[in-house]
C-alpha cells in the first residue's frame, strides 16, 4: 500500500541522494531521477484512482491529509509530465551553469506537489506552495537570467500573501484551517473580500490577463526540459485554486439577471476573455518559439478561467478536459522545441529552417501537439472546445463569444508559425549536420503523441472520472455513453468524427497512388520567376510573419509592460521618500524620529 | 456504419459533381457578362482531369503528405452535410462546429504542404489566408451562435426543420443584419474577390499553388471544389431554410453561387490589413447587434 | 474546328496509337490548355486581345496561369536575347510534362529583323524543340488563334510530341545551348 506522506518523504530523500549523487557522475543522477519519478507515478497511478492511498501520517508532525477526486486529477496529470521530462534530463544535463543542483530541486518540487494536492489544511496548503515557488524560482534560471528570477518570484510571492490572507480571514470567520469546513464556513462580505483575494492568487498562478508579465519572460529563460513542465503543470496550481475560489466559495454578489450570473463570477469570465484575446495577439507577434508557447498557455489559461466561472456542469467538464488536453499538448509542443533547441542551439526562429528533412519524428509530434492545441479534431483540444462552446452558447454571453471564438480561430495563426518557419521551408546550410533526437528522448514524445490522439478519439473514460469530480462540487454529472457526448444543443461522437476522417484519407490517398508518378526535386529548384537563387536564406520565409496583421496593433502591444514598469518605478519612488525622510544624514532628524515613536508607543492612546 | 459511411462517400461526390458542373456554368455566365462567348459548361471536369493526367514534380514526403490529408479532411467533412432536411449520412451527428473544424484540417495540410515546398510565395500566401480566416470566422460565427440560441440545436439538420416549421421565417428574413454578414462571411470563405487575397495571381504568384502541377494540383481543385460545396451549403441551410427535397436545394444552391460570383466579378481585390480591418468595423458590430437584439429583447422577424 | 494550313497535317499509323487512355488524355489535355503568362518580345502585344472579350481565348478552353509548374504551354512571343534564352531554358525545364512551346513572331523561325544581332538568337529550335510556328511581324490575332487551334489538332493526331524529344536529344540540345550562352545557370557575384 502507498501512502502519501511516505510519497513525499521519499521524495525529499531522493533529493538529496540525487544531489549527492550527481557530485560523482551526472548522468546517473539523472536516471535516478527518471527511476525515482517513474515509482512515483506508479504508485499513484496504482493506487490512487480507486482511493486507497493511506492517508494516517505517522511521522510529520501535524500534516494531514485527505483524498479528493479534484486534487488526485491534477496529481495525476502534473506526475504524468514531471515522468515524461525526466528522461530529457541525461541530455541537457551539461548545459547547466549549477549541475548538481538541478536533479535536487526537480524532485523536492514534485515532492510539493504531491502535498499541495493531497493536504487537508489551508496552512499546510501555504507551506506546500511556498515550497513550489522557491524550489522553481532557483530552477528557472540556473544562474543565467536574474530577471526571469526575480519577475517570477515577484508575481508569485504577490499571490501567495494574498492566498494567506484569504486564509487568515476564513480562519478569523470560521475558526478553522481545515479546508472544507472553513470553506463552508464563510459568508456574507468576508466571502466576497476572501473571493477576490485566492482569485489574485489564482491569477498570478495561471498568468492571467492581469498579472501576465512573468510568463514569457519565465517561460523563455527556463531550462530547456523544465518549459513543459512550467507551461503543462505548474500553471495548473492556479486552476486548482481558482477552482476553490470559483466553484466552492461562489459568493452570493449581485446576479447579473440578464444572463443569469453573478456579478463576481462575470468578471472572472470577462477578465479569462480578455486574457484569451491578449494571448493570442501577443503570440501572434512573438519571434522565439518558447515565448510565443509560453503567450499560448496564457489564453489556454483565460479558456479554464471562463469554463470554470460559468457555474454549469458542461462547462465544469470541459475547463477539467482542457487542463488535460493542455498539459498534455502544451507539453508536446515544448519537448518538440527543446529537441530543436538541442540539436541546433537556439529557439528564435528566424535562424532556423528546414528541420523537418533531419528530424521527422520531433516534426510530427509537433504537428500532433499543435493540432490538439488548435482545438481541431481528432485530436483532446476539440472537446474540451467543443463543450465550452455549448456552455457558453446555452447562457448566451456574446461578448465572451467573441473572445472563445477569436481565441480559437487566432491560434490556428500563432501555432502554424513555429511549423512554416522552423520545420518547414528551405533548409539552412548551417543545419545540414544535425541528426534525430537520441531514442531516450523519443519514447515520451511517442508516449505523448499516443495520448493526444487517444484523449480525442476515445474520451468517454476520462470523461466519466470527470463527473465523479463535478459531483463532488455539487452539480448534476454531464451525460455521457460509450461514443457520445451530450450538450445542451448537440451530440459529439468523437469515434465517428475519426472514423470518417480516416475514410477520407484513405480514399485520398487512393486518388493520389492511382495516378502517375512525381518525379522528385531539390527544394532550391523552385519557381523564382525564373531568377537563378543559389542562397537558402534568401527564399526562406520566417522573419515578421505576419506583418500585415501586426501591424495593426503594434503601437497598444507594450501598455501593459509598460504600466509594470510605471508601477515598479512608483514603488522605488516611495522608497527613496521614506529613505530621505528616515534615514537623512543629519542626527538631529533621526532623534526626533526616534523620541516621536517611543512617545507614540507609550501613551498613543491618550492622544 | 457501413452503410452510412457509402452514403457519406455517395454525399461527397454528388457535391463535388455538382459544384463542378455549376463553376464551369458560371465561367459562361461570367464570359455572356462580358460580351464574349464563355467557355464550354464542362469545362472545369477538362481542367480537373487534364490536371491529374499530367506528370509533375514533388519536393519530399511533406509535400505529397500535406495534399493527402488535406483532401481527406475536405472528403471527411462533406460527408457529414446534410442534402436535404431528412436526407444525411449521419444523423444527429452533424455539429456545426464539426464542419468549421475540419474545414481547419482541410486548410492545415495544404499550409503543411505548401510550406514544405521551400517557396516563400507559398508561405506568404499561406498567412494571408490565415489571417483572412481570422477575419470572416468571428463575425460569421457569431451569427451562427444567435441561429443556435434561438432554434435550440446546433444540427444543421435540426436548423433546417426549426425554419421549415409553421410560423418561422428563414434566418435571412428573420435576422436581417446576420444574413448581411453571413453573405460577406460566404465570400471570404470562398475566396472571391475582395477577399481573394491568398490566391492573388498577379501579387503573390497563385500563393499556396505555386510549386504544384499534375496530380497534387488536381488534388487541389477537387479540395477547393468540395469546401465550396460545403460552405454554400452551410449558408443555403442555416439560413435560407434549407430543402425538402433535391431539386428545391439545387435551385437555392446555383442561385446563392451565382448570386456571389456576380457580385465578385465587379470587384477589385483588398490588401490583407484592409480585409482585417474591414470585417473587424461593421460586419463585427452588426453581428453583435443582432446577437444582443435577438437574444436578449427577443425581436425576431 | 478547321485550319487555314494549305499543308495538310501528317497523321500517325494505327499502331502506334493503342493505348485507349492516353486518347482519353490527349481529349483533356487538348481542350483545357494553360498558357504561362511569359512575355518576352513585341509580339506579346498580340495577347491581350486573345485573352479577353475580342477574340475570346477562353472559349478553347485556354487560360493564364502564374507559374510554370502550373502550366501546359511556354508561349515564346518575339526575339530572344541572351539573357532571356538563359532563363527561358530554366522555365522551361521546370514546366510539368507533357508540354508543349508555341512561338509567335518571325524572329523565332529565323532571327526576324534582329537576325544580325550579336545578342539575339537566329533559331529556337536549336536550344528548346518548338511544337507550333505562328509566322508574321508580327502576326494578326487570328493567326495566333489559329495557332493555338492548330496546337490543338497537332494534340489530337499525337505529333505534338516536342517534350519527348527534348528528352531523347538531350545532348544535343545542352550542347548547343552551352555553345551559345555559356553556362544556363548563371553564377556570378549578382546571383551569389
Amino acid at each position: 500500500m502507498a501512502s502519501i506522506e511516505y510519497l513525499i518523504l521519499f521524495l525529499v530523500g531522493a533529493a538529496l541522494l540525487a544531489y549527492l549523487l550527481s557530485k560523482f557522475n551526472k548522468t546517473a543522477a539523472s536516471i535516478f531521477t527518471i527511476f525515482a519519478t517513474m515509482f512515483v507515478f506508479a504508485s499513484l497511478a496504482g493506487y490512487g484512482f480507486g482511493m486507497n492511498l493511506v492517508e494516517t501520517v505517522n511521522v510529520l508532525p501535524g500534516f494531514t491529509f485527505a483524498q479528493t477526486y479534484l486534487g488526485f486529477y491534477f496529481v495525476i496529470i502534473i506526475v504524468f509530465v514531471y515522468l515524461m521530462v525526466s528522461f530529457f534530463h541525461p541530455y541537457y544535463i551539461d548545459t547547466y551553469k549549477y549541475k548538481d543542483s538541478y536533479n535536487f530541486l526537480f524532485l523536492l518540487s514534485l515532492a510539493g506537489i504531491i502535498g499541495a494536492f493531497y493536504t487537508n489544511n489551508f496552512l499546510q496548503l501555504f507551506f506546500f506552495f511556498e515550497l513550489i515557488i522557491w524550489t522553481t524560482m532557483f530552477l528557472i534560471p540556473l544562474g543565467k537570467s536574474r530577471e526571469a528570477a526575480v519577475t517570477y518570484f515577484g508575481f508569485s510571492v504577490a499571490g501567495s500573501m494574498s492566498m494567506l490572507l484569504g486564509i487568515f480571514m476564513i480562519f478569523q470567520q470560521s475558526g478553522t484551517f481545515d479546508i472544507s469546513a472553513g470553506l463552508a464556513g464563510i459568508s456574507g462580505t468576508n466571502a466576497i473580500f476572501v473571493f477576490a483575494l485566492f482569485l489574485i492568487a489564482s491569477f498570478s498562478k495561471l498568468g492571467a490577463f492581469p498579472l501576465h508579465i512573468w510568463l514569457p519572460i519565465a517561460h523563455g529563460n527556463a531550462p530547456h526540459p523544465f518549459s513543459p513542465v512550467l507551461s503543462g503543470a505548474l500553471v495548473k496550481l492556479g486552476a486548482f485554486i481558482g477552482v476553490l475560489a470559483l466553484v466552492r466559495i461562489a459568493p452570493a454578489t449581485g446576479l447579473f439577471t440578464t444572463i443569469n450570473l453573478p456579478i463576481g463570477q462575470y468578471i472572472v469570465a470577462v477578465l479569462g476573455a480578455m486574457s484569451i484575446v491578449f494571448g493570442t495577439l501577443m503570440a501572434i507577434k512573438e519571434d522565439d518559439a518558447k515565448k510565443l508557447l509560453a503567450y499560448s498557455s496564457m489564453s489556454h489559461g483565460g479558456y479554464i478561467l471562463v469554463a470554470f466561472s460559468l457555474l454549469d456542469s458542461i462547462a465544469l467538464a470541459g475547463g477539467f478536459y482542457h487542463i488535460l488536453a493542455h498539459a498534455l499538448a502544451s507539453a508536446g509542443a515544448f519537448m518538440a522545441i527543446a529537441a530543436v533547441a538541442r540539436a541546433t542551439g537556439t529557439t528564435k526562429m528566424k535562424e532556423l529552417g528546414g528541420m523537418i528533412h533531419k528530424m521527422p519524428i520531433t516534426y510530427l509530434a509537433y504537428l500532433v501537439a499543435i493540432i490538439s492545441m488548435a482545438g481541431i479534431p481528432p485530436m483532446g483540444g476539440f472537446i474540451s472546445k467543443w463543450l465550452i462552446f455549448q456552455a457558453v452558447i446555452d447562457k448566451g454571453l456574446i461578448f465572451i463569444a467573441v473572445a472563445v471564438f477569436f481565441g480559437s480561430i487566432g491560434s490556428f495563426l500563432y501555432v502554424f508559425r513555429p511549423l512554416a518557419a522552423l520545420f518547414l521551408g528551405q533548409e539552412l546550410t548551417e543545419y545540414k549536420k544535425v541528426k534525430e533526437a537520441p531514442i531516450l528522448m523519443l519514447i515520451p514524445t511517442f508516449i505523448i503523441m499516443g495520448l493526444n490522439v487517444y484523449t480525442g478519439v476515445f474520451p468517454a473514460g476520462i470523461l466519466k472520472f470527470i463527473n465523479n469530480i463535478i459531483s463532488e462540487l455539487g452539480f448534476v454529472p454531464i451525460t455521457i455513453t460509450t461514443f457520445e457526448i451530450t450538450g445542451y444543443n448537440g451530440i459529439l461522437n468523437p469515434a465517428v468524427i475519426s472514423l470518417v476522417f480516416g475514410v477520407g484519407i484513405l480514399v485520398a490517398f487512393i486518388i493520389f497512388i492511382l495516378l502517375k508518378k512525381s518525379k522528385k526535386v531539390t527544394l532550391m529548384d523552385t519557381y523564382t520567376a525564373a531568377n537563378f537563387v543559389h542562397d537558402e536564406h534568401l527564399l526562406h520565409y520566417t522573419t515578421d510573419f505576419y506583418a500585415p496583421l501586426e501591424r495593426l496593433y503594434e503601437k497598444q502591444s507594450n501598455w501593459m509592460t509598460k504600466f509594470y514598469k510605471a508601477l515598479a518605478q512608483k514603488v522605488k519612488d516611495i522608497g527613496k521618500l521614506g529613505k530621505y525622510l528616515f534615514m537623512s544624514r543629519s542626527i538631529g532628524t533621526t532623534v526626533l524620529w526616534i523620541i516621536g515613536i517611543i512617545i507614540l508607543l507609550l501613551w498613543g492612546e491618550v492622544l | 456504419m457501413i452503410l452510412n459511411l457509402l452514403v457519406g462517400l455517395g454525399v461527397a461526390l454528388f457535391g463535388f459533381v455538382l459544384q463542378t458542373g455549376l463553376a464551369g456554368f458560371n465561367r459562361k455566365i461570367i464570359g455572356r457578362l462580358q460580351k464574349r462567348h464563355g467557355p464550354k459548361w464542362y469545362q472545369e471536369y477538362l481542367d480537373i482531369f487534364k490536371l491529374l493526367s499530367k506528370k509533375s514534380i514533388s519536393h519530399g514526403w511533406i509535400f505529397d503528405f500535406g495534399v493527402i490529408m488535406a483532401l481527406g479532411g475536405i472528403i471527411g467533412t462533406a460527408m457529414f452535410m446534410p442534402l436535404t432536411s431528412t436526407f444525411l449520412a449521419f444523423e444527429n451527428y452533424d455539429n456545426f462546429f464539426i464542419f468549421v473544424y475540419l474545414l481547419a484540417v482541410g486548410m492545415l495540410g495544404m499550409a503543411m504542404s505548401a510550406s514544405g515546398s521551400g517557396n516563400p510565395w507559398a508561405s506568404i500566401g499561406v498567412m494571408r489566408a490565415l489571417t483572412t480566416m481570422l477575419a470572416y470566422e468571428v463575425p460569421f460565427m457569431i451569427v451562427v451562435l444567435t441561429i443556435i440560441k434561438i432554434s435550440g440545436t446546433s444540427s444543421v439538420a435540426g436548423i433546417q426543420l426549426f425554419q421549415q416549421a409553421a410560423g418561422n421565417n428563414w434566418f435571412i428574413i428573420a435576422l436581417p443584419l446576420g444574413g448581411i454578414v453571413a453573405v460577406l462571411a460566404l465570400m471570404g470563405m470562398l475566396g472571391k474577390k475582395p477577399f481573394e487575397t491568398y490566391i492573388a495571381p498577379a501579387e503573390i504568384a497563385s500563393g499556396p499553388m505555386v510549386e504544384y502541377g499534375g496530380k497534387q494540383l488536381g488534388m487541389l481543385f477537387i479540395l477547393h471544389e468540395i469546401s465550396v460545396f460545403i460552405e454554400v451549403s452551410l449558408f443555403v441551410h442555416l439560413f435560407l431554410g434549407g430543402a425538402t427535397n433535391i431539386f428545391i436545394f439545387i435551385v437555392k444552391y446555383a442561385a446563392v453561387y451565382t448570386f456571389v460570383n456576380l457580385i465578385s466579378n465587379v470587384n477589385g481585390r483588398f490588401k490583407i490589413d484592409q480585409v482585417v480591418k474591414f470585417f473587424y468595423k461593421w460586419p463585427l458590430l452588426m453581428a453583435v447587434t443582432q446577437a444582443v437584439v435577438a437574444i436578449y429583447f427577443g425581436w425576431v422577424i | 474546328m478547321k485550319s487555314t494550313k494549305f499543308t495538310p497535317v501528317t497523321k500517325l499509323s494505327k499502331e502506334e496509337v493503342d493505348r485507349k487512355w492516353w486518347e482519353i488524355g490527349d481529349f483533356f489535355r487538348r481542350n483545357s490548355l494553360w498558357m504561362l503568362m511569359y512575355c518576352t518580345g513585341c509580339c506579346a502585344i498580340e495577347l491581350p486581345p486573345a485573352m479577353t472579350s475580342a477574340y475570346d481565348m477562353e472559349r478553347l478552353g485556354m487560360g493564364p496561369m502564374a507559374t510554370p509548374r502550373q502550366a501546359d504551354i511556354l508561349l515564346v512571343s518575339g526575339y530572344l536575347s541572351l539573357k532571356t534564352l538563359r532563363r527561358l531554358i530554366y522555365t522551361y525545364e521546370q514546366m510539368s510534362e507533357p508540354r508543349f512551346v508555341v512561338a509567335l513572331g518571325s524572329c523565332p523561325i529565323n532571327g526576324g529583323i534582329y537576325h544580325d544581332s550579336h545578342a539575339v538568337i537566329n533559331q529556337l529550335d536549336q536550344y528548346i524543340p518548338v511544337d507550333v510556328y505562328v509566322a508574321g511581324c508580327m502576326p494578326n490575332t487570328e493567326s495566333v488563334m489559329n495557332g493555338f487551334v492548330d496546337l490543338m489538332i497537332k494534340i489530337k493526331n499525337k505529333t505534338a510530341v516536342g517534350w519527348k524529344n527534348y528528352h531523347k536529344n538531350f545532348e544535343w540540345y545542352k550542347e548547343n545551348q552551352l555553345n551559345s550562352l555559356g553556362e544556363v545557370v548563371v553564377h556570378d557575384e549578382f546571383h551569389q
